[in-house]
């Protein structure tokens, strides 16, 4: 990719005492997740993990607990050191910076929000929001104009003065969010951010995010356990599992091609509804003409690019298959009733 | 939907336990059911652990089992053996015939008396006739006591069948625990196990014999009764310590002067403040002080505490006791909190650091004056040296726990943004761990407070030497109204400190 932000070239990270004895002996020897466990006592975290992020790309990393996928978001801002391997953000290789040039990045091009808010008790809304920008030794006064500005982003205007106490978890999270877009960032890491509230609120900010990042767009790795949220908010999403990607790909491709059966598994329950299109299911317009020789010229007509939901609704006027033309109108396949039903159920 | 339940156990129930029993399983199985089905107390009586109690319950490893019962069979057995053979009556018959060859002799000397035709004779009589009476009473003491032997004998046989009968019905309810405890783990240990049995066979043949007979034979051997210590190596012990402290106080003269010097230093100031400010000023300011930081009820109650301490004439004292106690709580506080801060940052310095809270808290403060006098001398200053040592754990201690409480994911937070460690450790990490520290801050306060009547032993006047003295002449008034000035004193500084930490949380 010519304009990654973000570029991981084979990071592994090993916790454990040991861990570069057994980084040798896995890059000498192939050892396994468990013969490392018994051998070096050590806990192999993440495992040759590479992925680039495009610049204003949402990327989200999904993954169950214990996958690696809070581990991995670490190390992009070095809370964690890899074991091995390169990672560059924005034009630097962040495990060979100094201390002095970490911190700076850290205040500047980075913006995180946690799982569990983590805003400090003791400060107001509005300081808590001008935490990177003091650390950056920014003026008050333009710390607070600045925080004012990313509160008003996030919908909380009025509440600048309020302790976090006194705020919902929704609300609280969105001062999270404030927080982390307050020093303009050109990433922003989201460790799970909307997993502690419930269902309704954690939509509503769904929808507030995926806003945000069209107005501001920010590269933004997202880490979630919730497979339809990645969907929801992901332009790509990668699927983790015991330290590894186990596959990359935009929603449509994880849905309608998943790479193993843990993907396949996890995919199941999606609906497929507004996520596989017509050129997914369709088959070639000629082959069908000329095994059933129906004349499709009544037939109805839908553009390659309409969801199966859209396919339903005009599937239920009509008796005859639905034909699927490409942009320029040209009649490039056919979607019968039965191929409908198997693209919905996630079959070919 | 209710499932069918059978009143027979699971085969699986009767096997386990039966694994677990090893031994007589099928017994202990059917008990155990017993006494889980049972609604009440069960009714489930071992006649061998009736029997044999403590040797049972080593058999089984019922080690807490064993212990409270082997002492307390042993406790009866005792009684038993004092009744059978103890001599109880032994030193009261003694004195009786030590009296009587006294009142002999006296009979004696009255008779040589009355023919010399000496003019005590008469009185040397009367001596001679008093003490035989006395004798005959403890004569009669003597066979009371031995007549008392049966009762402690007929108390201890009863002693030793209400063990029996409670080790009967309480074995198997202990056991059955222990069952539930294996279940879970299983290093619980299960069936008999002769190492056990031995060792606690060992126990009791150990502690068996030799008591009983201390108790019961008259005149045990001396070295049963004492430890046999050696007299000369306390001695030279004792000689060579006193030559340390005399080398170390003389080496290190200089050191000690200038901590001697430093706190001099810092008390005079906080006197010339407390003391010599004319007293309506120091008045008014502690008044509105607590006013502002506590609210009207306490500022009441703080112009009732003063007027007590003016009015009684103890208002110089007070304020120099709450300067000498300022200067060791500023010390404290000065000392305690970076130490407390280290503690929690690394674990290596808590471990060596917590042994010596522990000794400083626990050690009786009397015995730490000896070094504070050897090393100091007496005075203010060395009673300040005592206080601190007394005073400055809890602000440590709290002060650890309050930085090691700061939620880890906040801290997480600031070092994302760039947060330098000075920033993390100002901004973040004292201001969150603040009420802890405030509440060992306070407690430091108090327990300084409490060490002003012990500090004024080596010179630390004030109000504790009030209180001394009236200890000394046991002067009942006086010693009450200077302890009270203590009270008082200890209060309003208690109330003015905790009074802000309480509104703060009021308001969480």
């Amino acid at each position: 990719m010519e304009d990654a932000v973000i570029r991981l070239e084979g990071v592994w990270k090993i916790f454990g005492d040991q861990s570069k004895e057994a980084m040798a002996a896995i890059e000498s020897e192939g050892l396994g997740k468990a013969e490392v466990l018994e051998r070096y006592q050590c806990v192999v975290g993440i495992a040759d993990v590479s992925f680039e992020v495009a610049k204003g790309e949402v990327f989200c990393i999904m993954g169950l607990s214990g996958s690696g996928k809070s581990t991995l978001v670490r190390h992009l801002n070095r809370l964690i050191e890899p074991t091995a391997g390169r990672i560059q953000v924005l034009d630097a290789n962040v495990s060979e910076l100094s201390e002095t040039d970490l911190r700076a990045m850290r205040a500047k091009d980075i913006g995180m929000v946690f799982q569990h808010m983590a805003l400090m008790p003791h400060r107001s809304v509005r300081d808590n929001v001008a935490f990177p920008l003091e650390v950056r030794g920014e003026p008050k006064f333009k710390r607070w104009e600045i925080s004012q500005h990313a509160l008003s982003l996030v919908n909380l205007d009025g509440y600048e003065d309020r302790l976090p106490k006194e705020l919902s978890g929704g609300m609280q999270q969105r001062v999270g969010l404030a927080r982390a877009l307050a020093s303009d960032p050109a990433v922003l890491l989201m460790d799970e951010p909307f997993s502690a509230l419930d269902p309704l609120i954690r939509r509503q900010l769904q929808a507030q995010f995926l806003d945000l990042t069209k107005r501001l767009q920010k590269t933004t790795v997202f880490i979630t356990h919730d497979l339809d949220e990645a969907i929801r908010i992901g332009d790509r999403i990668a699927i983790m599992k015991d330290g590894r990607i186990v596959q990359i790909g935009t929603p449509e491709e994880i849905v309608i091609n998943p790479a193993d059966e843990y993907v396949a598994d996890f995919v199941q329950d999606i609906s497929k509804l507004k996520l596989v299109f017509a050129h997914s299911v369709m088959a070639n317009i000629k082959g069908y003409k000329s095994e059933n020789g129906v004349n499709l010229d009544d037939a109805p007509r839908v553009t390659e690019d309409r969801d199966l939901d859209h396919l339903i609704d005009v599937s239920v006027t009509t008796d005859l298959p639905i034909v699927v033309t490409d942009q320029a109108g040209k009649d490039i396949g056919v979607v019968t009733k039965s191929m409908l039903l198997k693209g919905i159920q996630g079959g070919k | 939907m209710a499932t069918e339940t059978s009143n027979t156990p699971s085969q699986e129930l009767v096997e386990s336990i039966e694994t677990f029993a090893g031994q007589n399983g099928p017994y202990y199985a059917r008990e155990f059911v017993k006494i889980q089905s049972a609604k009440g107390l069960p009714r489930s009586f071992n006649p061998t652990a009736a029997l044999l109690g403590p040797v049972w319950a080593a058999a089984r490893g019922l080690w807490g089992y064993f212990w409270v019962f082997a002492i307390i069979n042993l406790f009866a057995l005792v009684q038993v053996g004092r009744g059978l053979w103890g001599d109880l009556g032994a030193d009261k018959l003694a004195k009786a015939t030590r009296l009587t060859a006294k009142s002999d002799e006296m009979a004696q000397r009255a008779i040589d008396a009355l023919a010399a035709g000496t003019s005590n004779a008469e009185a040397l009589q009367r001596n001679s006739d008093n003490l035989a009476k006395a004798a005959q009473r403890a004569l009669e003491a003597a066979e009371q006591a031995a007549a008392g032997a049966t009762t402690v004998l007929i108390f201890g046989i009863i002693l030793v069948l209400i063990i029996m009968a409670v080790q009967g019905y309480t074995s198997n309810m202990a056991y059955e625990q222990k069952y539930g405890r294996w279940r879970i783990d299983k290093s619980e240990g299960s069936g008999v196990n002769m190492k056990d049995i031995i060792f606690g066979i060992v126990m009791i043949v150990i502690m068996y014999p030799l008591t009983l007979y201390r108790f019961t034979v008259s005149r045990p051997m001396e070295n049963l009764v004492t430890f046999p210590a050696n007299k000369d190596l306390f001695n030279a012990v004792a000689e060579n310590l006193e030559g340390w402290f005399d080398y170390i106080a003389v080496q290190g003269a200089d050191v000690f002067d200038g901590v001697t010097a430093t706190i001099r230093a810092l008390l005079d100031g906080l006197e010339t403040v407390l003391v010599g400010t004319p007293w309506p000023v120091t008045f008014l300011v502690i008044v509105v002080l607590a006013w502002r930081l506590a609210g009207p009820r306490v500022a009441i109650f703080t112009i009732a505490a003063l007027a007590y301490l003016a009015f009684l004439g103890y208002w110089e004292k007070s304020m120099a006791t709450v300067a000498l106690l300022g200067a060791a709580a500023v010390l404290c506080v000065v000392i305690g909190i970076p130490i407390g801060i280290w503690c929690a940052k690394n674990k290596n310095a808590y471990t060596v650091v917590r042994p010596i809270l522990d000794f400083m808290q626990t050690m009786p403060a009397f015995v730490y004056l000896i070094p504070v006098i050897a090393f100091f001398g007496t005075g203010k200053p060395p009673g300040i040296l005592a206080t601190i040592i007394f005073g400055m754990p809890p602000v440590v201690r709290l002060t650890a726990l309050g930085i090691k409480g700061v939620p880890e994911s906040i801290k997480e937070a600031a070092i994302a943004f760039g947060c330098t460690k000075r920033k993390l450790l100002f901004d973040v990490e004292i201001p969150l761990a603040l009420p802890s520290i405030m509440t060992g801050v306070n407690q430091t306060i108090l327990m300084c407070l409490s060490m002003v009547v012990i500090a004024s032993l080596i010179g630390a006047e004030g109000l504790g030497s009030d209180v001394l003295v009236a200890l000394q002449y046991a002067s009942k008034g006086t010693g009450l109204l200077a302890g009270l000035a203590i009270l008082f004193c200890a209060m309003i500084i208690d109330r003015i400190v905790q009074g802000r930490f309480v509104r703060e949380d009021d308001g969480r």
